[in-house]
């Protein structure tokens, strides 16, 4: 049988790219479910806030096996943001890693992404997006820094939902 | 004796000996209407957000009352409670409370300033409304198949006694402000298509079930408007002749016709027909429907009841309307969008102007503003919504006059021309072709009604012929001419260019022009990548695969036709589907190579794609004269696609918001 590669490749994107928006509206889900349990005076923001945090602390957990300071700080440091960029990556956003002035510090610029489209469809506030995602990074770093015992931080520069264009944000060793 | 308001003789108007059923009179209810001509109730978003007439709203209505040289013109459909769930659009005219009424008469006033009948039309927007609250209200909760719009409740008996008593107290309201008409909107998805259509109405009380308990609050609203209005104000309905909605179980064309009966019975006075909803899933209104497709509805109507029978829907060319009055299909005709496009059309119509009518080319941008709250505007109109405003209706004169060279005769130099040339100016037209139209000669080629596109020019080189503008066809603009001419004022609206992609292979590859295969002159293959995702490239996708040719579709955009807008853009991303047409979008070429190309994905993707010809639609503005003009130190305006390659409408609005004030 013909092997027709524009197909298959198209059809793997097709269903990449279906996925990815599952991901984004299953958690939308789980956020209105929360809500609706917690009742009519939770604050959704702090429940969001709590999801972030609890997705950070998992993400930070999942990366100490891959992380090798071996190799030096520096490289142990681009995994390091390479790991919190491909979160992102896979959910459909265009992350890219740039050097900061610094050995020890480094540059995470997202140029796209796609969550302040889903806070959009499900209604939600933009500024949310933005407080979640670092508190998602903020919650990776602490066990990270203690288990190599270093203090690395991460700040927010530019925000996509703030309509900055890209969201820019600096790791760096405090 | 049937009252006459307003007696008019168009006996001596070339129109009514060429068009004799359109202007003959006819009773309606106990109303004698001069002819057969009806703006129909528009929405405009015109009017504050809380409900009451603007300035721009009255003088949008003069302007159209003046159109229908004595026949009925209606006013927007007015919504009826004060919690404004039945308010479907922000800046629609209220009515639930006599504080509206001065506002109100200020319309009929303005219709009746102009001896026109003056239509007055309740609205409650149900399924469609609630645009401003968090939930809409229906017979029954039938869950929105379309995002726009707000979750439902279900009404209870008492909410439908305070509907249908709110409807009779905001036609009081029309009354005392003086309309001569009174209409119910019971179409495309508002409260009493709600009530009456099957696939909304599931109630199990005596407001719910066959067609005649469907139809029961619409009966309940008919019999008290008789009741209130004197013998000599008719009332009629817009009622769906058909709903569409097939695939959910909507009313059946029997039960439609059914619903006509009831409503006669019940005493209505005469009919405006309708079809389809804003949630049916066939084209009702766009280009792509031929004119009077949907005549057989009217036909159906007038077989099924004697009162007389109005339309709207693709009926823009006078002759079709008056060849169905002729023959018995139809009363009246009615219209909205070609009196958008052209406020005066009937009137022209009558004069035996019709070449000066700016024609509706069915883009539906009026209603997709609409519905994304903004306040209306047209595609080719550039004066519509602007009527109060005299900077667009009555420009200064030119001061100094000045000698305008323009550079293109497309829908942006043309449009630039005259009304330069009507203020004053001496205005000089030049184009390397011998023909009018720019690229829209070519854009007019693609299928599913494009050829309507051309309408547009030849109403421009009307309005430049009669404003003295003076042409140079055949005739291409070099740097020498603009030293020799040197003119006062030089308007750049040369149109795009069609640069060739950077990918590696590009220059070796079979690449032809847009506008080459829209004119039949390059040779394409059989596998055609189309590069550039806008409307010049799904037309000319289109085009080419009617023509038997696989097409594929890359281009940047994150959506193909993004620059079309959403009322007609679905309709191009179902006709892409049934022509086998792939499209991949947010993606570039990344190479070409022998018999195929890469297509790199936004997210760095690759894969291959049969190719053996590339279509190049991808547009950046013409800018060869620019540094010529700017050197000679002459005054420069650039304008359409040589500013920012964008659509028909962007150049029109373009030359015109040039031509006023240059």
């Amino acid at each position: 049988m013909a092997f027709d590669a524009e197909k298959e490749i198209s059809k793997l994107w097709g269903d990449l790219h279906g996925a990815q928006s599952e991901i984004g509206r299953t958690y939308f889900r789980w956020r209105q479910a929360a809500l609706a349990v917690a009742g009519p005076n939770a604050n959704p923001l702090e429940v969001s806030l709590k999801a972030a945090e609890i997705i950070g602390k998992e993400l930070g957990k999942q990366s100490l096996p891959r992380l090798n300071f071996l190799k030096g700080e520096e490289t142990w440091l681009r995994s390091l943001a390479g790991g919190m960029a491909i979160q992102w990556i896979m959910q459909g956003a265009i992350v890219k890693i740039d050097k900061g002035e610094k050995p020890s510090e480094i540059f995470i610029k997202w140029e796209r992404c796609p969550w302040p489209s889903f806070h959009k469809e499900y209604g939600v506030k933009m500024e949310e997006d933005v407080l979640c995602c670092d508190r998602i990074l903020q919650s990776i770093l602490p066990d990270v820094n203690t288990f190599f015992n270093v203090n690395y931080k991460i700040e927010t520069l530019k925000a996509i939902p703030r309509g900055q264009g890209v969201c820019l944000r600096r790791l760096y060793k405090a | 004796m049937a009252k006459v308001l307003f007696e008019w003789d168009y006996s001596k108007y070339p129109g009514a000996k060429k068009f004799p059923h359109l202007f003959k009179p006819i009773q309606v209810g106990n109303l004698m209407v001069p002819n057969r001509i009806v703006y129909a109730a528009t929405e405009d978003n015109l009017n504050t957000h809380d409900g009451f007439v603007t300035d721009a709203d009255v003088a949008y209505m003069r302007s159209r009352a003046e159109g229908v040289v004595g026949g009925m013109c209606f006013m927007q459909g007015v919504y009826m409670d004060p919690d404004r769930k039945g308010q479907g659009y922000v800046g629609q005219a209220a009515c639930w409370d006599d504080k509206f009424i001065p506002g109100l008469k200020r319309l009929a006033d303005a219709i009746h300033s102009e001896r026109a009948v003056a239509g007055f039309q309740l609205m409650d927007c149900g399924r469609v409304g609630a645009v401003e609250v968090d939930h809409g209200k229906g017979p029954s909760t039938v869950p929105q198949r379309l995002r726009i719009f707000r979750p439902m409740y279900e009404m209870s008996k008492d909410d439908i006694k305070l509907m249908i008593k709110q409807h009779l107290d905001s036609a009081k309201r029309g009354l005392e402000a003086g309309f001569d008409v009174m209409e119910i909107s019971g179409i495309v998805g508002y409260l009493i298509s709600n009530f009456v259509s099957s696939y909304t109405n599931r109630r199990k009380d005596e407001y719910g079930g066959d067609i005649r308990g469907r139809m029961k609050a619409v009966v309940e609203i008919i019999e008290g408007l008789k009741k209130i209005c004197p013998k000599e104000v008719p009332v009629g309905i817009r009622l769906c002749a058909e709903e569409l909605l097939d695939d959910v179980r909507g009313n059946t064309p029997e039960e439609s016709m059914m619903s006509y009966k009831i409503a006669e019975e019940a005493g209505i006075d005469y009919f405006s027909v309708t079809a389809g909803w804003q949630e049916s899933i066939v084209p009702v209104i766009s280009r792509d429907v031929p004119q009077g497709s949907w005549l057989h509805l009217a036909k159906r109507s007038k077989e099924n009841v004697k009162v007389p029978i109005m339309m709207a829907y693709r009926l823009f060319d006078p002759s079709i309307p008056h060849k169905a009055i002729e023959k018995g299909d139809l009363d009246i005709w009615e219209m909205c969008r070609p009196m958008i496009a052209d406020p005066l059309m009937p009137k022209k119509v009558l004069e035996g102007r019709e070449e000066d009518i700016r024609w509706c080319v069915a883009c539906n941008l009026c209603l997709a503003r609409l519905f994304r709250d903004a306040p209306m505007t047209c595609y080719i109109n550039p004066l519509c919504a602007h009527e109060h405003d005299p900077r667009y209706t009555n420009p200064p004169p030119a001061d100094p006059k000045k000698n305008i060279m323009i550079v293109g005769a497309g829908p942006a130099g043309l449009e630039c021309a005259y009304m330069a040339a009507q203020r004053g100016h001496e205005v000089h037209v030049y184009d390397k072709r011998k023909e009018l139209g720019g690229t829209i000669l070519e854009a007019s080629r693609a299928p599913y009604g494009d050829d309507e596109l051309m309408t547009c020019i030849k109403y421009q080189k009307v309005q430049c012929e009669r404003a003295g503008v003076q042409f140079h066809l055949g005739t291409e603009v070099t740097e020498e001419l603009i030293k020799d001419e040197l003119p006062d004022s030089v308007v750049l609206a040369t149109g795009p260019v069609y640069p060739k992609s950077k990918a590696p292979g590009f220059d070796s590859a079979n690449v032809v022009n847009v506008l080459d295969v829209l004119r039949g002159n390059a040779k394409v293959g059989e596998n055609i990548i189309v590069w550039g995702n806008r409307k010049p490239g799904i037309g000319v996708g289109l085009l080419l695969a009617k023509q038997g040719k696989k097409v594929t579709l890359v281009g940047k955009e994150k959506s193909a036709g993004f620059d079309i807008n959403p009322s007609f853009k679905w309709r191009y991303m179902i006709y892409l589907r049934q022509n086998g047409i792939k499209a991949y979008n947010d993606c570039e070429i990344d190479e070409v190579k022998p018999g195929e190309i890469i297509v790199k994905t936004y997210d760095g993707y690759r894969l291959p794609v049969k190719c053996d010809t590339i279509v190049v639609t991808e547009r950046v503005p013409n800018e060869n004269l620019k540094s010529v003009v700017q050197a000679e130190g002459i005054e420069l305006f650039v304008i359409g696609d040589a500013l920012v390659p964008r659509n028909l409408s962007s150049a029109v609005h373009d030359g015109f918001h040039i031509g006023v004030r240059i």
